[in-house]
């Protein structure tokens, strides 16, 4: 019948129109869900916390933020020697062995905190700062002389670089995220570690079960995958994220925003560490490039020669 | 001026990705600040592993002797990303070492400024090498 | 009524423009542990799983051995009818002759002890799962002991820069077989616990057949002319964990290993 025909064109572009917004490219696996897939970095020079120089400032202008690259680049720049000092020493090697990364993020906010909104870690709970102390009180017991591999941190040790939600740090920032249907596999340069993350509704471990890098399960919230993470362990120092407890509970957000970029962001909540809950903003930015294997244990001869160095302080010190 | 940049500003730079509660790879607790080491060496062999490279060379004494060295380096995986690969180094090529002698007494150093004779960075010289990492 | 056959014409023309496009219905969600279905005309693999055979102690047909006395059966090893085609493994003779020193120090030289990832292909059949996740463009492999993992290429990628504990992994279907190419392994993995052992230039090719929903039929061609005098093969079924509540769960032993590692250095020791 005619109408059949006039309602079918109407409709087809109606569907048309709804399903592709103008404007607007759709990265959906062939399965139909949102697609992360790909090779990212979170590498950022824009510091976690707002400086006490930007105060009451979240945003700087372009030509702010231009300046304050180049500062900070310079101020990275590891081919910079301040001979004698301990920080020479930390600094370890030349600039062509790091990759601090080149640029803050694109919005050129001023912190990576946008909740609270001063850019700033809430405060601690008593429990929190007690807690922080000792731990400072037991690594300045033993200085640069550990009696045993688990007085160093996990970082030292291998067992993974580091708690999660993962910061960027000096180099290797890369991730490759792979999905299947039912599943997204966060690969992590540092340590070769492979986050799965069923999205399948399924329940969390039994809290018996704890794991250094949590036990994570995502939903899709339209675009968005939302990833909640819990079942950490504080058994070992540095494997709780900033001090915070075993109890901790990490939600991260990815949405794809563009070919180049995923919106990261994170929520930690943990009431016997922080008075509130804080929220992270840093784009993940495509790479032109792979993940590189990292053993990381297998090579660790820093670990064996650290340990080795403090018995030698020691017998020296014994014998004068 | 621009040491008080360095001084003032970059100590809480390098800190900032930093967790509070865990110390970085204490490099301190293996090299020693109070004997910094200059070296001239020949490279034997290469180590390209993580979470250090190792570069060993052979240093000849004054007196003639060679003393085998062991020299720590960053990660071998950032070197690959800027184009540089295993044959950007090969045995005999001289290098200098500009470092600190490690705490417990054995012939290694961290290798904090290397360079080759002229005085060019190690690595930043060659095909490939000096390209910047993945820009976004 | 026109209103009516309009809300029709949308539905159909949803349908169609929908298979027009070829965006296929997301897969129906079995329990989990089901087998999924084909991902973009190929077998789905991903999923969770592990061999059953006795292949970690010794890949050879081999008896029942003691473990360390103090232990009592604990830590005894049982026999196995092995996974190696013919049963040989045509080493060299500097090689056999190796094999057998690294055999007999095996509990002091066995890589699995210090906790140092296990290589390709003997990661595939240790006791524990290891777990398959499908791409469109990547296959990983992520294997429960020491975290391993693997990133298998099914796009083009350029050799790899390094060799590496799990080697260089490129992938492609052959039919319904996946097919693995992996390079650019160290030497410092072995096959096994009783020393079988190869050089950095090991080439092994795996094939990954679907037999079935839970059960892939796993084959490793092994290639290296510095330590075998030809190629050789294994073969072994991997089966699905088929729980419900299967999960891979983290099996990160580099804290085990720390006081067989570096137990004298620790303060007090000597």
């Amino acid at each position: 019948m005619r109408h059949d025909i006039r309602s079918f064109a109407t409709a087809a572009a109606l569907v048309l129109l709804a399903s592709a917004p103008l404007g607007a490219q759709s990265f959906k696996t062939p399965w139909g869900d949102p697609d992360l897939q790909g090779t990212w970095t979170n590498q950022t020079l824009t510091p976690l916390e707002r400086p006490a120089e930007f105060a009451g400032k979240p945003v700087l202008t372009e030509e702010e933020a231009r300046a304050y690259e180049a500062r900070l680049r310079q101020q990275n720049n590891a081919d910079i020697r301040t001979p004698g000092t301990r920080r020479d020493v930390t600094v370890a090697y030349n600039d062509v062995w790091w990759d601090r990364g080149e640029r803050i993020v694109a919005d050129r906010r001023t912190s990576l905190i946008v909740d609270p909104a001063d850019g700033r870690i809430p405060p601690m709970t008593p429990a929190g700062q007690a807690r922080a102390a000792k731990a400072r009180a037991a690594n300045a017991a033993f200085g640069d002389n550990p009696a045993a591999p688990e007085d160093l941190d996990v970082y030292s040790r291998c067992i993974i670089r580091s708690a999660l939600p993962r910061l960027s740090t000096g180099y290797n920032n890369n991730y490759e995220i792979v999905q299947t249907p039912g599943y997204v596999a966060i690969l992590q340069e540092q340590i070769h570690d492979t986050r799965i993350i069923p999205v399948d509704g399924r329940p969390h471990l039994a809290g018996t079960v704890r794991q250094w890098l949590g036990d994570s399960r995502g939903r899709w919230e339209g675009d968005t995958l939302v990833v909640e993470t819990t079942n950490f362990t504080d058994e070992a120092r540095g494997s709780t994220f900033r001090d915070a407890t075993r109890n901790m509970v990490l939600v991260e957000r990815f949405r794809r925003v563009d070919a180049e970029t995923i919106d990261y962001q994170f929520t930690v909540t943990d009431p016997d560490t922080w008075t509130r809950p804080w929220t992270v903003k840093m784009p993940w930015n495509k790479v032109d490039g792979l993940l590189y294997e990292y053993a990381c244990h297998e090579g660790n001869y820093g670990l064996a020669n650290t340990l080795r160095s403090a018995r030698a302080a020691e017998k020296a010190a014994e014998q004068k | 001026m621009r040491l008080i940049f360095v001084s003032a500003i970059a100590l809480f730079a390098l800190c900032a990705a930093a967790a509070p509660g865990s110390a970085h790879h204490s490099f301190a607790g293996e090299f020693d600040v109070d004997k910094p080491i200059k070296l001239q060496g020949t490279i034997t062999r290469v180590e390209w592993i993580n979470p250090h490279a190792w570069i060993h060379i052979d240093v000849r004494k004054p007196d003639g002797t060679v003393e085998s060295w062991a020299i720590e380096g960053g990660t071998p995986n950032t070197l690959y990303r800027r184009g540089i690969t295993r044959d950007s180094i090969k045995s005999g090529m001289v290098i200098n070492v500009d470092g600190y002698l490690a705490r417990d007494g054995s012939k290694k150093a961290n290798g904090r400024d290397l360079t080759l004779p002229d005085g060019r960075k190690l690595f930043l010289s060659g095909t490939g090498a000096n390209e910047q990492p993945n820009q976004r | 009524m026109q209103m009516r056959v309009a809300g029709l014409s949308i539905a159909l023309s949803t349908a169609m423009l929908a298979t027009a496009l070829g965006a296929a219905a997301p897969p129906a969600q079995g329990p989990p542990g089901a087998a999924p279905p084909r991902l973009q005309g190929k077998p789905n693999l991903s999923g969770i799983w592990q061999a059953l055979t006795e292949a970690n102690w010794d890949i050879r047909a081999h008896q029942a051995r003691p473990g360390p006395p103090q232990f009592g059966a604990l830590f005894a090893e049982p026999a196995g009818v092995g996974i190696v085609d013919g049963n040989e493994i045509p080493y060299q003779p500097w090689a056999a002759a190796k094999q057998k020193e690294n055999f007999a120090r095996r509990w002091e030289l066995d890589p699995e002890a210090k906790c140092y990832m296990p290589g390709v292909p003997r990661a595939t059949y240790m006791p524990f799962p290891f777990q398959i996740i499908q791409g469109t463009n990547k296959i990983v492999i992520a294997y429960a002991f020491a975290s391993a993992g693997r990133l298998v290429h099914m796009d083009k990628v350029e050799d790899s820069p390094a060799d590496n504990w799990m080697g260089w992994s490129r992938g492609r279907w052959d039919g319904d077989t996946l097919v693995v190419d992996v390079t650019s392994l160290i030497d410092q993995t072995w096959f096994d616990r009783a020393g079988n052992f190869h050089s950095e230039a090991l080439h092994v090719i795996e094939r990954y057949t679907p037999a079935g929903p839970n059960l892939i039929q796993y084959e490793a061609t092994i290639e290296d002319p510095k330590v075998f005098t030809r190629p050789w093969t294994m073969a072994m079924p991997l089966h699905r964990r088929q729980e419900r509540n299967a999960q891979l769960l983290e099996f990160q032993c580099v804290p085990f290993s720390e006081e067989m590692l570096y137990g004298q250095l620790r303060k007090g020791a000597n």
